[in-house]
């Protein structure tokens, strides 16, 4: 029972960065129907941006992941403008195609100006752990999942509470009415699109300090994203997030009574499972 | 239609390029074909491949080249993926035709060219690829430089044996390639050596949390554990092993993330490097001749410092060049019975000589983290330290 | 008299002759291979086309196909199989596990299919990495399809006849009924199953068809280079590959995947050798620059435009009509 329970709080754990990458893709996928396979490539960016603050101005990544949300906000803005933008009423698979090359090229420049040599962050903090009773949880997770759980409820908050957010809920809900409403729906979309792209930075930079960094680091995030999206139901937020502790639920207890080597492969069989069974997710009401 | 012209446009200026590029073949310089993975999720040891090959080249080219002429490098990138690393056999001997080929990084894909060198006969030096497979052809053109994973797991027991005999062992492999090839070698002579494998684990590469692997394994209660890491999860592994409390007598592992220059020193696992033991190739400590001054010259030039796969590609360059200019022609069969009576008594890789089966009988050390340095504890004849065991508890550790 | 047919039948012979001029005039073992590539990742991109083009289903998930084709070819000739039968039994079972996910995938539409179908293909990868049978992560040799000095000239041979092969399966699926069902399915699903099409059927008999064709393609590919590992044949980059080089020529045309082949295949292989490690950044450039500028791929805007031409010139009274989606080649 308590390795039972443990496994499931180191699942929380992931699962909350999890959360933020889904929350990320599901603005820009869920709410606004941008197929974007560059998820995992801008999380890699944001990665960057982290460690640079950390090695040139020793900056603390649980600090610096600040810095990378907002460039990518703004760097998600300008690739919208240049690339999306022309391209947000084309099928999905042109918007497949698109997100590709962007991630190729996001992929390669990141080569060409790092190198290719694996990176990583050391600071003290990973190192120490807190115990409750007979339960050991990692200090520097813990801080993470503080700091994502602030931008989870915020996300959510925002996207109840604000003009902009009620904009972006209403797009969500009807694509066609919306601009009748006197909605700029491309100015909304732009705005989501950054936000998701400064979630997957965010989720980078905290992801950072646990993981190493290497130029094609972000590759298997984009798949799992897609998958958090589904699981939590396109199109909700709050989904997102559950689909997110889930997923860092499952993959753990995978790999508790499995075995890791499975732990991927249950991703992509309880994504299928949910397709089949119950396509709108475990939150989803709506549906295209 | 602009856009017609503007693809119009790439096409002609790529193939003129493409047309160029294959001109300037020249009678002037002596090229030697190089495969590596300079893209793709081996690009980091293909790297560390160029960079090693590079401070060979200038070396060699400084000394006067080979045959009286300029040494040069064709390479070409597998992208890390097999079928590539056999298209660029292809590339480099029919259309370049180089005498001699280098490479590639894996062993998937080196094992993959094997069959491609046999045919065309020429000489293939294999640099890095340890997975024992990749010998199996016995064919005549093909030598390593490097020990292979067999090695790693008789030098590991042999160093068990004469310090302690423990009796169990688990076996923790990341699943790829490297990690399942050193486990299979490891589980056979383990069993062999009398001793009990009480837990196999394998984990998925580059994810943050290995606590469950862990975890099963510290069930297993084993004294040791051969770990297969290639990356930097090496530290994440250790890191993780001290949260669950995991206390083996032995921390052994099969190189790679573990013998990386970071791996001790705060950039990498810093303190939870501490005790565990590594098969290594090479290590800028070494006794070998010019060792430390590979280590300054590659500090020097790329701001860090070298693991062995740079120093393999290096003496994979040394030992074409060498053998070029003993063969003193550029026909590959040449060259390939220069490099089979090839004896280099002394270079930065120590000694270079290939077996009948075309492989180097590199001595294959067993280090040990200690004061956050590498200290080389086995074989005896090389030691520089005693090894420290049992591994203290991860609780009495400071 | 006739000429039309004619016309077609002796340009098609004139095209596939021209395809086969390299073999008996090429030498160069290298360029055999940069040609090969791009003849079987024509034929990959014509079976994709089937499922990805007419049906518009757009599926990330071929490399199982793929991947099954040649870990079929392998294992079956391990067990000493004819090796020619080996490769007909691969890709029949690649047909098999089609219609498995056939299942499970048709039941979803739009980007739900896609990433449904890039599911299934990684969890074979998965499977195959796990499994002893398939050697897992360490890999498995190949059986050689053909043997001897020539056997370039025969991989490129025999590629070029399955990109015959799925030209012919295209074309015969542009201009047969089944093919009409197809688009009327790519155009708008529901009323197609509403005047009475059986969506589910043709979809999945498209999805057969092209398994089939891809898993050929997979066993050839596999035996040409003699050796496998998952992350080889079995990873979704030949997915991503397969569809981008049917959507840069233009999907649902006939000509497109042939066109987008030569285009990617080569220029990749030229820029990997002038540009090493920035190869994959033009790549990247190249595929974003086409889908801003030519979003019909460069045989469907072609198409649009000849078409757009000649309508201004026959008929200069009406407008052209619009051309929501491209049609069949020719």
């Amino acid at each position: 029972m308590t390795q039972f329970l443990q496994a499931c709080m180191n699942g929380l754990l992931t699962g909350a960065l999890y959360a933020l990458i889904g929350m990320g893709l599901a603005l820009i996928f869920g709410v606004m129907r941008i197929v974007n396979f560059a998820h995992g490539a801008f999380l890699m960016v944001g990665m960057y941006v982290t460690f640079l603050l950390f090695d040139r101005l020793k900056i603390n990544p649980y600090l610096g992941f600040i810095g990378a949300g907002i460039f990518l906000f703004a760097f998600g803005y300008l690739v919208y403008k240049l690339l999306i933008q022309p391209i947000r009423d084309r099928s999905d698979f042109m918007q497949i195609l698109m997100t590709t090359g962007i991630a190729l090229i996001l992929v390669d420049s990141a080569q060409l100006t790092f190198g290719a040599d694996y990176r990583q962050t050391n600071i003290a903090l990973i190192n120490s752990a807190a115990h409750f009773g007979p339960f050991t949880l990692n200090s520097a997770s813990l801080l993470s999942f503080a700091i994502a759980a602030v931008f989870i409820i915020g996300l959510r908050e925002f996207v109840v509470r604000s003009r902009t957010g009620q904009a972006l809920r209403a797009i969500a809900q009807n694509r066609d009415v919306a601009p009748l409403m006197g909605i700029n729906v491309i100015r909304i979309q732009g705005i989501s699109f950054a936000l998701g792209i400064a979630f997957a930075g965010i989720a980078g930079g905290l992801l950072l300090p646990a993981l190493y960094l290497f130029p094609s680091v972000g590759e298997d995030y984009t798949l799992k994203a897609f998958v958090i999206v589904v699981l939590g139901g396109m199109g909700s937020i709050e989904g997102a997030a559950i689909g997110g502790l889930a997923l860092g639920v499952a993959e753990s207890l995978t790999s508790t009574y499995i075995g890791n080597q499975w732990a991927l492969a249950i991703d992509f069989v309880l994504f299928l499972l949910m397709l089949s069974l119950k396509p709108s997710g475990i939150f989803g009401s709506q549906r295209a | 239609m602009r856009f017609a012209k503007l693809i119009g446009v790439i096409f002609s200026a790529a193939a003129f390029l493409f047309l160029f590029g294959c001109q300037k073949d020249s009678a002037r310089n002596v090229r030697v074909g190089v495969i590596t993975s300079l893209t793709g999720s081996q690009a980091a040891f293909g790297e560390a491949h160029r960079n090693g090959y590079a401070i060979a080249l200038d070396e060699i080219n400084s000394k006067g080249g080979v045959l009286g002429k300029k040494l040069e490098l064709d390479t070409y990138d597998d992208q890390s993926k097999p079928e590539q690393a056999v298209q660029g056999v292809s590339k480099l001997v029919d259309q370049d035709r180089v005498p001699v080929l280098l490479g590639s990084y894996s062993s998937e894909s080196t094992k993959a060219i094997i069959p491609a060198v046999n045919q065309r006969q020429v000489p293939l030096i294999i640099p890095t690829a340890t997975a024992d497979n990749v010998m199996d052809s016995k064919s005549p053109w093909i030598f390593r430089i490097c020990a292979g994973a067999n090695d790693y797991a008789h030098a590991t027991l042999d160093f068990l044996k004469a310090n302690g005999a423990p009796k169990k062992i688990a076996i923790v492999y990341e699943n790829t390639n490297f990690g399942q090839a050193n486990r299979r070698s490891m589980e056979a002579a383990a069993k062999e050596a009398g001793m009990e494998v009480v837990a196999i684990e394998s984990y998925e590469a580059k994810s943050p949390d290995y606590k469950p692997v862990l975890q099963r394994v510290k069930q297993a209660n084993p004294d040791v554990i051969y770990l297969c890491s290639y990356l930097l999860d090496a530290g994440t592994l250790m890191r993780q092993a001290q949260e669950i409390d995991l206390n083996p007598k032995y921390y052994t592992s099969a190189g790679t993330g573990f013998a990386a220059a970071e791996f001790p020193t705060a950039k990498g696992a810093g303190k939870n490097a501490e005790y565990t033991f590594s098969v290594s190739q090479w290590l800028p400590a070494v006794q070998w001749e010019g060792s430390k001054q590979f280590d300054a010259e590659y500090f020097k030039r790329f701001n860090s410092h070298p693991a062995y796969h740079a120093i393999q590609a290096y003496a994979a360059l040394l030992v074409a060049a060498d053998a070029i200019n003993k063969a003193g022609s550029l026909d590959s069969g040449k060259i390939r019975d220069s490099i089979k009576v090839l004896d280099l008594p002394s270079t930065p890789f120590g000694p270079v000589h290939f077996d009948a089966n075309g492989q180097n009988q590199h001595p294959v050390l067993i280090t040990q983290v200690q004061g956050g340095e590498y200290k080389i504890v086995f074989p005896q004849s090389a030691a520089d330290s005693k090894p420290i065991i049992p591994a203290p508890h991860w609780s009495e550790r400071k | 008299m006739r000429d039309p047919r004619v016309r077609k039948i002796v340009l098609f012979l004139a095209a596939l002759a021209v395809c086969e001029l390299p073999a008996p005039l090429v030498d160069n073992n290298y360029i055999l291979q940069v040609l090969f590539r791009i003849a079987l990742f024509a034929a990959l991109g014509l079976a994709w086309n089937l499922v990805g083009g007419y049906a518009g289903q757009l599926s990330l998930g071929h490399v199982a196909f793929f991947g099954l084709g040649a870990y079929g070819l392998a294992i079956l000739a391990a067990h000493s199989v004819p090796v020619w039968i080996a490769v007909l039994l691969a890709a029949l079972l690649a047909t098999l596990v089609a219609a498995v996910i056939g299942k499970i995938v048709f039941r979803l539409r739009g980007p739900y299919f896609t990433l449904a179908t890039i599911a299934c293909g990684e969890v074979l990868r998965l499977t195959a990495t796990n499994l002893t049978i398939t050697n897992g992560a360490i890999g498995l040799t190949m059986p050689a399809v053909f043997t001897g000095p020539w056997v370039w000239k025969f991989y490129y041979v025999s590629a070029v006849a399955l990109a015959t092969v799925c030209f012919l399966v295209n074309f015969w699926t542009a201009n047969s009924r089944f093919g009409f069902y197809l688009m009327a399915i790519r155009e708008d699903e529901d009323t197609a199953s509403a005047v009475g099409v059986d969506t589910a059927n043709y979809k999945l008999r498209s999805l057969l068809l092209s398994a089939f064709l891809t898993g050929l393609g997979g066993a050839l590919y596999g035996s040409a280079f003699q050796f496998i590992v998952p992350d080889s044949v079995l990873n979704i980059d030949v997915s991503i590959q397969m569809a981008i080089i049917a959507m840069l020529g233009g999907a649902g045309t006939l000509l497109g995947p042939i066109v987008g082949a030569v285009l990617l295949l080569s220029t990749s292989e030229i820029f990997k050798t002038q540009f090493q490690e920035s190869h994959l950044l033009i790549y990247g450039v190249l595929i974003v620059l086409v889908v801003l500028f030519l979003p019909e791929g460069i045989v469907g805007s072609l198409e649009q435009r000849l078409r757009h031409r000649r309508n201004v010139i026959q008929k200069p009274a009406t407008a052209a009509p619009a051309v929501s989606a491209p049609e069949k080649g020719r």
